[in-house]
């Protein structure tokens, strides 16, 4: 009997215990070196830094970075060896011998600093102040095992070094052609917490990842590893969101997350990659901006309590009049929120905002009640927004013609889409484009390409007073109203002005259009103008309606119109909706009066 | 005609200007921001420590030019965590201290190796102290902050 265990022992449990034998096509190797499959074979690694690399051949070679690795930690320097604390977890753990592991103090300090106890994925909504956050923004965060709280986490940012060009044309030639280098940088959450939260007035979206602590180790080994390298960035494709899908892959790479990212990568739809990988998702926490915190804050305030809320913000009064006790923490609070607030956005100059700041505080600290005010803890999960994609098969009739219309949106979000989980009132369009076919002509035609449609519709009210703007690039087929011959034209208009909520559901907005369009068709080629709209937005969740009404003045006749539009949806479910859209031109009598209906599916 | 054209110019650029006045995100916190005083903190944080009022740590030459570590980590001891952690959080410990619980409490109250109740009751009793004048800053918060723990 006894033999037999022993037989049984040698049998199952020895060839077992020696393990394969690491090859270079191994997948937790490849996406360590974070190695890609090229288009014709072989493999590419998209870290560009040399010094990632120790076979001169590493970067496309990983059979030679295999071996250039193995090499090094069985002869050479220590120094080095303390750069690849990730690659000698790897080796080790496949049996390969290298020997033993130097003492890298630099390294521990690091560990040390970090004290990690987890990893979680941060979103960060979207920004509509600045060109490179429009799709949100994800990091990671390397949480801690320090007495308190997730304060003293540290987050780990991938982005582009971009020398605060940020608000360049440069910035955005290099940053879509990879002109800039990408790379890891740390700061601890509170940082982060008050960069996003605090400065920005953006969401952040903490979704917590269920590592095993051996994975937890090798993920703070690799992120030493990855955070002295740097690699060309993109700003649709190689982004901050998309190596992140690589370093969670070095880490399980069973996860095979980079690989649904081959061309663009979307903050957003990292997002949901990753939550949809079974078990990868322990938690899920939302920690609202600021502003929404206000918000939040202000609606539970009863009349009085707005009213002396108001008062102290307003006008410096803060007797709080009309108030008891009890409700008189929760105004105060509010009120010293929304000064921090009001610096930020540069409405209060530096001695105004540490007067009132103390003003608040001191008086608040006077009143011994506490504060009944819910705190803003539930949100909508961007992870359940609808898919970035979009396409749409619609009929309609264009002046008396009846047509066809297919299109397609590689992203992101329009104002009658479904808003959930998404920046309400945050319209981003990138490169829509649509060909109709029309019956009476029999003939196939290019509808539009545009290249960039956004618009921003934040209403202004007793507290908040935000810019709404326009923008909109691309080309359009259009009718010349003299001749009611149709042509291309492309067309800029950039267009600011304010919007204002009359219900919850429902705002108002005006703006200023100024336009620029160019083309042969066009009279002259050109023409400029300037356009005066009005508009309404509605978003009841289901139904949401866009119309608006645009009296534009321009150097042309064949520009100078009324322009009428009508946008309306259903939703039939969170990616599919019906829309109705109606446009009427009035010009010349030549008017242009077009009705179509369509089916908008995301995916 | 011209007149809409050097219209729709002066407008582009409005709004093309108007964009670039946002908050430089960049910087080290909000707190370090708009409380830091102007007694430069190097300075003080230096005397401090040969005052020996911090009983743990001693303090980096390179630390406390910018509010930030130099490598962007928290490290080092209770002291140097606390002055850290208050130079970026100052304006929200102050709305906790005032109340007397909150989110930056606990994680002082981690910092700190002491239960956070302690430390909320103890900051809003204080608040006054802590916080003598609107142009406390963190290096004053931070030494009073040891002061009345130890009281």
């Amino acid at each position: 009997m006894r033999i037999f265990f022993l037989i049984a022992f040698f049998l199952f449990c020895v060839p077992e215990a020696r393990a394969e034998v690491l090859s270079s096509e191994n997948e937790a190797w490849l996406s360590l070196v974070h190695y890609r499959p090229k288009s014709f074979g072989g493999y590419e690694s998209t870290v560009d830094s040399e010094t990632f690399f120790l076979s001169p051949e590493g970067k496309t070679n990983p059979q030679a970075e295999l071996e250039a690795t193995i090499a090094l930690f069985n002869s050479g320097d220590d120094e080095k060896k303390c750069l690849f604390p990730a690659r000698y977890k790897l080796l080790k753990s496949h049996d390969v011998d290298v020997g033993k592991y130097p003492k890298c103090k630099d390294y521990e300090e690091f560990y040390q600093d970090l004290h990690p106890a987890g990893v979680t994925l941060l979103f960060t909504n979207a920004y509509m102040n600045n060109p490179s956050s429009l799709f949100g923004h994800t990091l990671l965060r390397i949480d801690t095992g320090r007495k308190g709280t997730q304060l003293l986490a540290h987050g780990a940012n991938y982005g582009a070094f971009t020398a605060g060009q940020e608000n360049s044309v440069l910035f955005a030639v290099l940053g879509l052609t990879g002109g800039y280098y990408g790379g890891f940088t740390v700061k601890p959450y509170y940082d982060i917490i008050n960069t996003y939260n605090n400065i920005e007035n953006r969401d952040i979206w903490e979704f917590n990842l269920d590592f095993t602590p051996e994975e937890l180790d090798f993920f703070v080994a690799h992120l030493w590893e990855i955070g002295h390298t740097q690699t060309r960035y993109y700003f649709f494709t190689q982004n901050c969101s998309y190596m992140l899908m690589e370093t969670l892959d070095a880490v399980r790479p069973s996860l095979h997350l980079s690989d649904e990212f081959p061309v663009q990568t979307i903050p957003l739809d990292t997002i949901k990659a990753v939550v949809s990988r079974p078990g990868l998702i322990k938690s899920v926490n939302y920690r609202p901006s600021r502003q929404a915190k206000i918000i939040y804050r202000v609606s539970q305030m009863n009349d009085t309590q707005y009213d002396a809320f108001l008062e102290a913000v307003k006008h410096q009064n803060w007797s709080l009049e009309g108030l008891n006790d009890d409700e008189k923490a929760d105004v105060l609070e509010t009120a010293y929120q929304y000064i921090q607030y009001q610096y930020v956005a540069k409405d209060l100059e530096l001695g105004d905002y540490r007067k009132r700041s103390f003003k608040a505080l001191t008086t608040r600290n006077k009143i011994e009640v506490k504060e009944y005010f819910e705190e803003l803890k539930e949100g909508k999960s961007p992870a359940e927004a609808h898919d970035s994609m979009r396409a749409s098969v619609g009929f309609g009739v264009h002046n008396g013609d009846g047509f066809q219309e297919v299109s397609y949106r590689p992203a992101y979000n329009s104002l009658t889409d479904d808003s959930y989980g998404m920046l309400s009132g945050a319209e981003i369009n990138f490169l829509n484009v649509s060909a109709r076919h029309y019956d009476r002509r029999d003939n196939y035609v290019l509808q539009n390409f545009d290249l960039v449609g956004i618009k921003s519709l934040f209403p202004f009210n007793d507290m908040f007073f935000p810019f709404s703007y326009n923008i909109e690039a691309g080309i359009q087929r259009e009718m010349n109203p003299q001749t009611e011959e149709e042509g291309y034209v492309f067309n800029l208009v950039v267009g600011g002005g304010v919007s204002h909520n009359i219900t919850d559901n429902l705002l108002l907005y005006a703006l200023v259009n100024n336009h620029l369009a160019y083309g042969g068709f066009v009279p002259h080629n050109q023409w400029a103008g300037l356009g005066f709209v009005g508009g309404i937005y509605g978003n009841w969740g289901k139904v949401r309606l866009l119309a608006e009404a645009e009296k534009v003045l321009a150097t042309s006749h064949f520009a100078d119109k009324m322009k009428y539009k009508i946008e309306a949806a259903y939703g039939l479910s969170r990616n599919t909706a019906i829309a109705l859209n109606y446009t009427y031109h009035q010009n010349y009598g030549h008017d242009l009066d077009e009705t179509m209906i369509s089916l908008r599916q995301h995916f | 005609m011209k007149k809409i054209y050097l219209a729709s110019l002066i407008c582009g650029a409005m709004m093309l200007s108007s964009n670039a006045g946002a908050v430089d995100s960049t910087g080290c916190g909000l707190g370090s921001m708009a409380w830091r005083g102007q007694s430069g903190p190097v300075a003080q944080v230096l005397a401090v420590t040969t005052n020996g009022l911090f009983f743990t740590q001693t303090f980096g030459i390179t630390f406390g030019t910018s509010g930030c570590d130099p490598n962007g980590r928290i490290s080092g001891g209770t002291g140097r965590m606390t002055l850290a952690f208050l130079e970026n959080n100052l304006e929200q410990y102050a709305m906790d201290a005032a109340a007397g619980h909150g989110e930056t409490i606990e994680t002082l109250a981690g910092i700190l190796n002491m239960d956070s109740e302690t430390l909320g009751a103890k900051s809003k009793q204080n608040f006054a102290f802590l916080f003598e004048n609107e142009n406390a800053d963190a290096v004053d918060v931070t030494l009073r902050l040891f002061q009345v723990i130890e009281a």
